[in-house]
């Protein structure tokens, strides 16, 4: 009895979002791939009837290019995040309460400018007669016709810097309910400092880890405003085509085959990750075994 | 001083209060780009028409587009380009105009009209033309010469710009070959392709709104751009130059139509008119830097404005410049093109 009146507030709490999600996400992207299976008009609508003509034309041999540019530049970005997000996280759970309220604000304080201010601020750091510019020349670092800004390498560090904070504050988050003692027994027990940080440090934080990979990569899929203010003539990404192909093309079909693509590009690492998740908890945990 | 003020603004707020009390006055809903219109011409058609002017702005052809086939109704007069234009005249959304309302029509440069899509104004009127053309810095660039080849020079290497569009751009490397830019021919499209390839291993990116102030902050060296963008651009850096390649260039019209379901059809006819008085005509174009192409007009304008190369195209550039047209289906050609030309390295 117990059990059902508990099942019945479960559903009632869930009621809403999941009727929100419904209707803003799973409808619309439903919507989204039927588009892709129908004829385009040449006055930017969409035509009656269905034709697999568009998805056929996504072996148009310059997409590769610019799929593995997404994806590369996307899994490098997480990969810094979440390698710069680990000793962050690390201090912010180990200094003293007043620091960590200082560190924390400092972290979030960005965010009260607009996104695209920020962006447009990378403009002017990285300007070809800028400050940052001349003083690198100065050093000897840069020669003075090399450019910092409209490469991969612009977009990289742009994408970096948006995104460190979303991977900072979930691997604080689990960093700060780890138990600490762990690491003095592994090193009490002999574990080099080495061995402390990859088996008893990393996947005590894993959570944090998987869901800072999570919020950085499946938004850095999607970039769009960041490679076309500072990327250059190669730096488009999906994002990118999906808009030209909507506003320039008119032609709604093909972005939805590209939009489509890029939904399943973050369903199945999605997926994949839960699936894997799912396994694990089914095995004994491992981490109390060792302690 | 301040008790001056003070009595203006009741005595304001006193006529305000009375011409709303009075008989409802014609409302003309205009949809038009930002700043496309100098202000006190619009106070003058309220005043000479008893009417008020209500204005609403759109930043691309696209949105606005897209606004209209979404369902928006009430405007009596919208200013898109000319391929939007027709793309929305072949859609059934625009009304016939009725010359008898618009003598003014006579002065439009006839010369103009040979060039575009609706050479007999069925269904709309030129409003104001724009170059595509190429601008640059006086003090950083030496050498220049009027032609679509500056943007080849090694020198500037990652200093210049070229429009995100795929019709300006493939556009310019035509004209730089000499072939139409409205081009339907695949070879001579590969042909420009190859062009525009060669350029590209010079630019910094391909660039349609930030080439402006990258221009006047000495981001940006030279830049292929639109010539009302470069005027804007000079007002805030004097070091900024245009230049009209020698091989022709686009030109584009932003023209006036009135929608199928406009409320004020009449109204909007007396304001193509007002807006084609040769007097006005002249005036509209020494504000907003673009040119309305009223013949009878450019004699009422500042020699400065009619020396400026952006303005005004000397004949022998002029004859061999294009309107860009809307190719329907063969649009495509151009998308293939552009994609690969992307994806080049």
């Amino acid at each position: 009895m117990a059990f059902r009146k508990s099942k019945i507030v479960e559903c009632a709490v869930t009621a809403p979002s999941f009727f929100w999600l419904t209707l803003l996400f799973v409808i619309p992207t439903i919507i989204v791939f039927a588009i892709a299976f129908k004829p385009a008009d040449p006055y930017g609508g969409v035509g009656g009837g269905w034709t697999l003509h568009t998805i056929l034309t996504l072996s148009n041999p310059n997409y590769p290019a610019i799929i593995w540019r997404t994806i590369w530049i996307s899994i490098i970005t997480t990969l810094f995040c979440v390698v710069l997000g680990i000793p962050t996280g690390y201090c912010l759970a180990r200094v003293s309460a007043r620091w960590r309220h200082i560190l924390l604000v400092l972290i979030v304080v960005p965010f009260w400018t607009s996104f695209l201010v920020r962006v447009f601020a990378w403009k002017v750091l990285l300007h070809p007669d800028g400050f940052l510019k001349r003083m690198l020349v100065a050093l000897d670092v840069l020669r003075p016709d090399s450019l910092l800004l409209y490469n991969d390498n612009a977009v990289l560090l742009v994408m970096v810097y948006t995104y460190l904070p979303f991977a900072i504050l979930p691997i604080y988050a689990a960093t700060e309910k780890f138990d600490f003692h762990l690491i003095e027994a592994a090193r009490d027990l002999g574990a080099t400092r080495f061995q402390t940080l990859f088996k008893v440090f990393l996947p005590g934080i894993q959570r944090g880890l998987i869901t800072a990979f999570l919020v950085v990569f499946i938004p850095a899929l999607g970039s769009y405003v960041i490679p076309d203010i500072v990327g250059g003539l190669s730096s488009e990404m999906i994002g990118n085509k999906i808009a030209q192909r909507t506003f320039v093309d008119r032609h709604l079909p093909h972005a939805s085959a590209l939009s489509a693509l890029l939904t399943l590009a973050v369903l199945v690492p999605l997926i994949a990750i839960f699936g894997m998740q799912k396994r694990k908890s089914k095995e004994p945990p491992t981490l109390i075994e060792t302690a | 001083m301040s008790k001056k003020l003070t009595s203006v603004l009741l005595l304001s707020i006193a006529v305000l209060g009375l011409l709303g009390a009075g008989e409802k006055k014609p409302v003309l809903h205009v949809y038009t780009w930002a700043d496309y219109i100098k202000p006190e011409l619009v106070k003058r058609f309220e005043k000479q028409e008893k009417c008020k002017v209500v204005i609403d702005t759109f930043d691309s052809n696209e949105t606005m587009y897209a606004k209209f086939k979404a369902g928006a109704r009430g405007y009596d007069i919208i200013t898109p380009s000319s391929y939007m234009a027709k793309v929305m005249f072949e859609q059934g959304m625009l009304q016939d105009l009725r010359h008898e309302f618009v003598p003014n029509l006579s002065h439009v440069d006839a010369e103009f009209l040979t060039l575009t899509m609706d050479k007999e104004m069925k269904y709309s009127v030129p409003y104001m033309l724009t170059n595509t053309g190429v601008a640059y810095l006086k003090s950083r660039v030496s050498n220049v010469e009027p032609t679509w080849a500056m943007l080849e020079r090694a020198d500037l290497k990652g200093r210049m710009t070229m429009l995100n569009d795929m019709r300006e751009t493939l556009g310019a490397a035509l004209k730089f070959l000499g072939y139409s830019l409205n081009t339907r021919n695949e070879e001579e499209l590969a042909k420009a392709r190859d062009v525009v390839i060669r350029w590209k291993k010079n630019l910094a990116k391909f660039e349609n709104e930030q080439y402006k102030s990258g221009l006047a902050s000495g981001e940006f060296l030279l830049v292929h751009g639109y010539s009302g963008d470069i005027l804007q651009a000079q007002d805030e850096n004097d070091d900024v130059a245009f230049i009209a390649p020698k091989e022709g260039l686009s030109m584009a019209s932003d023209d006036l139509v009135i929608p199928k379901d406009a409320k004020n059809s009449e109204l909007a006819h007396r304001f193509i008119n007002f807006l084609h008085d040769p007097k006005v005509a002249a005036e509209n174009t020494e504000f907003i830097n673009y040119l309305c192409p009223n013949k009878t007009s450019y004699q009422y304008m500042s020699e400065e404005i009619r020396k400026n190369p952006a303005v005004f195209l000397d004949p022998e550039t002029k004859a061999k410049s294009e309107v860009i047209e809307d190719l329907g289906p063969d649009n495509a050609k151009y998308s293939k093109v552009w994609d690969e030309i992307k994806a080049a390295q």
